[in-house]
């Protein structure tokens, strides 16, 4: 059953008032470099991938993705989350220093899914990165979140990234989508 | 301050007089000059043999994997008969791609233009309107798709675009194939599905170059040692090893001397003892099969070997090919293995730690590129690409030991041994003319003081 058919409309659009808040505060701590504050959006049990795309043929359009377990740019939990944060504050880390400039635009988000203390947010996003004096990079993609509320307030436990680039076209991945 | 400065030619990059190697000094252009880039994607990668795929990525018939050969696309194919094909990926007729995939399943490449149709050994199928439009004049026996050279060593396949190459075992030497064996301590493997690539701002030989480096270790990746996702005992020890082959081939990084390899022994025969940071790479070399299959130096190197030109073999289950795209931009392929018949949770482990350490989100290869890039910008500059470049360390102060089984290399401290090795050969190839040349012309491996 759909999240339109599970609840009133005054309903969604409660939640989606709550989604946004949430993505956008988590926004703006990425791009304000407030990432202490950032691992505390997230659950002990968050899960953060971003599987490897490639382009198919039509009909192999199944393997576009690499699978949940498999290779992946990104799969992480809270520990190794951490760690990359804990990374960009003790020096020598030299893709993020001098820090990047980062601004992430979060658009066509919809609450596509309830469950209990959960809801799945899907949105669109464009990560614009500009570096030094002169370099630029744009990701562009979709992510599914979800969002569970702990203790009255939500967190984030879950974050699939798809981007829309199979070669990634920027020398790192070294901020958080 | 520094007075040196090239005082040949300024304006035209002198190839006999690029590199030194009685002086360890380069001349920089080499990363920035395009009619040099030029030169290597004919005399290197258009005459080397080129790591293409591994025959676990393309079991069945009609399974494809689609790579470079330079800057040429090239579509590697297991055909009917189950043999692997290489085959340039483009059209005779108008020169477009007939695979625009990266991997997948196909009968034959159909052109998307006008419809030629290559079977999976690249002959010419059929194409439309033979009889009404060609009048049947056309000889498709002349027009295939053009086909590389193919030959494998243990399922690694390789190919060559030069039919004067000498045979893919020969030209791997005793040092590309020990840089392969390497993988297969663990037994027989598979590659995972799943390609990390990226692309740099860097010319391809700076990150071959750095393949080589124990010396950056602790600086580039300073952050991954202070949050201990790495230990300097295993990623910068002291004890280390190069071994150099024929045609530019070498493995350099951490090796076990003699006497720690003694020690080891006589440790593990004992089942005691403190667990020192040579016995997480040693304990996987107690096996006698595979010292035999390593040799008797070979088995306690754990450096990184490079298959001249472009292919690292890590100690992660990971390999890296550096495709060149011009010289000021390259792309990293990240290529990921476990043992066959590897547990489950063992082979989940080993993709966690493949996940998390090269490839673009990697925490050493976050930095690396950086590094590189601005590498490469330093050979752009009016006048910092007339400065040379120092590669001295260690020149002139290692002696290269000799085994009675043939295998050689230099035990010593940290050292640039691999990247001159590297770029006297990179010399020698771009010098030659020919293979016939390349043959009668290049360094044999270096005995004595080096």
């Amino acid at each position: 059953m759909g999240v339109d058919e599970q609840l009133s409309v005054q309903e969604r659009a409660h939640l989606r008032f709550e989604a946004e808040e949430f993505l956008y505060r988590e926004a703006e701590l990425l791009d304000d470099r407030r990432f202490d504050e950032w691992l505390g959006l997230l659950t002990e049990d968050i899960h953060y991938w971003m599987p490897i795309r490639r382009t198919t043929q039509a009909k192999d359009v199944h393997l576009e993705f690499t699978k949940p377990g498999g290779m992946a740019f990104f799969d992480d939990d809270l520990g190794t989350l951490t760690l990359r944060v804990r990374r960009l504050s003790v020096g020598r880390a030299w893709a993020e220093d001098p820090p990047s400039r980062t601004r992430h635009l979060i658009t066509n988000l919809r609450v596509t899914g309830v469950a209990d203390n959960e809801m799945t947010v899907r949105c669109n996003f464009q990560l614009y990165r500009t570096r030094l004096n002169s370099e630029e990079d744009s990701w562009i993609g979709r992510r599914e979140d979800v969002l569970r509320r702990v203790n009255g307030e939500l967190k984030l436990a879950r974050r699939n990234i798809f981007l829309e680039q199979t070669v990634i076209l920027s020398q790192n991945l070294s901020s958080f989508f | 301050m520094s007075e040196a400065i090239i005082t040949t030619d300024r304006s035209s990059i002198d190839l006999d007089n690029c590199y030194n190697e009685l002086t360890g000094v380069l001349d920089r252009r080499i990363f920035s000059d395009e009619a040099v880039y030029q030169e290597e994607l004919k005399r290197i990668f258009g005459r080397a043999w080129n790591f293409i795929c591994h025959e676990s990525q393309i079991p069945e018939s009609g399974n494809f994997f689609t790579n470079f050969i330079g800057e040429d696309e090239v579509i590697a194919v297991r055909d009917r008969t189950g043999a692997v094909n290489v085959l340039l990926n483009s059209c005779p007729h108008r020169g477009n791609t007939v695979c625009r995939a990266e991997l997948g399943t196909t009968r034959s490449f159909f052109c998307s233009y006008h419809g030629w149709n290559f079977d999976l050994d690249g002959s010419l199928l059929a194409v439309p309107n033979e009889d009404a439009f060609y009048r049947n004049d056309l000889d498709k026996r002349q027009w295939g798709l053009v086909a590389a050279r193919v030959e494998t060593y243990k399922g690694f396949v390789f190919a060559t675009l030069d039919p004067d190459a000498p045979k893919l075992f020969e030209y791997l030497g005793w040092v590309g194939r020990l840089g392969i064996d390497m993988m297969l301590v663990d037994g027989d493997i598979r590659f995972l599905d799943g390609v990390h690539k990226n692309r740099l701002k860097c010319n391809w030989k700076f990150a071959v170059d750095n393949l080589f480096d124990w010396y950056h270790v602790k600086v580039s990746h300073g952050s991954a040692f202070k949050v201990g996702l790495v230990t300097e005992d295993a990623m910068a020890p002291n004890d280390q090893m190069v071994i150099l082959g024929e045609y530019g081939h070498g493995i350099g990084g951490p090796g076990l001397t003699h006497e720690r390899q003694a020690e080891f022994d006589q440790r593990h025969a004992a089942g005691e003892g403190d667990p020192k940071w040579y016995d997480l790479h040693a304990s996987h070399r107690t096996d006698p099969a595979i010292r035999e299959m390593l040799g008797p130096i070979g088995f306690r190197s754990f450096g990184h070997p490079n298959i001249f030109p472009n292919l690292w073999v890590t100690h992660t289950r990971q390999m890296c090919l550096r495709i060149p795209r011009g010289p000021f931009e390259t792309e990293i392929w990240w290529f990921n293995y476990v043992p066959a018949d590897l547990p489950e949770a063992q082979s989940q482990q080993t993709i966690f730690r493949q996940n998390h350490i090269f490839g673009p989100a990697g925490f050493l290869e976050q930095d690396d590129g950086e590094n590189w890039s601005h590498s490469t910008r330093g050979a752009k500059g009016t006048q910092s690409k007339m400065r040379p470049l120092n590669f001295t360390m260690g020149l002139g102060r290692d002696k290269v030991s000799n085994d009675p089984s043939g295998q050689s290399a230099i035990e010593t401290v940290v050292n640039e041994h691999g990247q001159r090795w590297t770029y006297q050969s990179w010399k020698e190839w771009m010098q030659a003319d020919t293979w016939e040349a390349l043959m009668a012309n290049h360094s044999k491996p270096p005995e004595g003081n080096v």
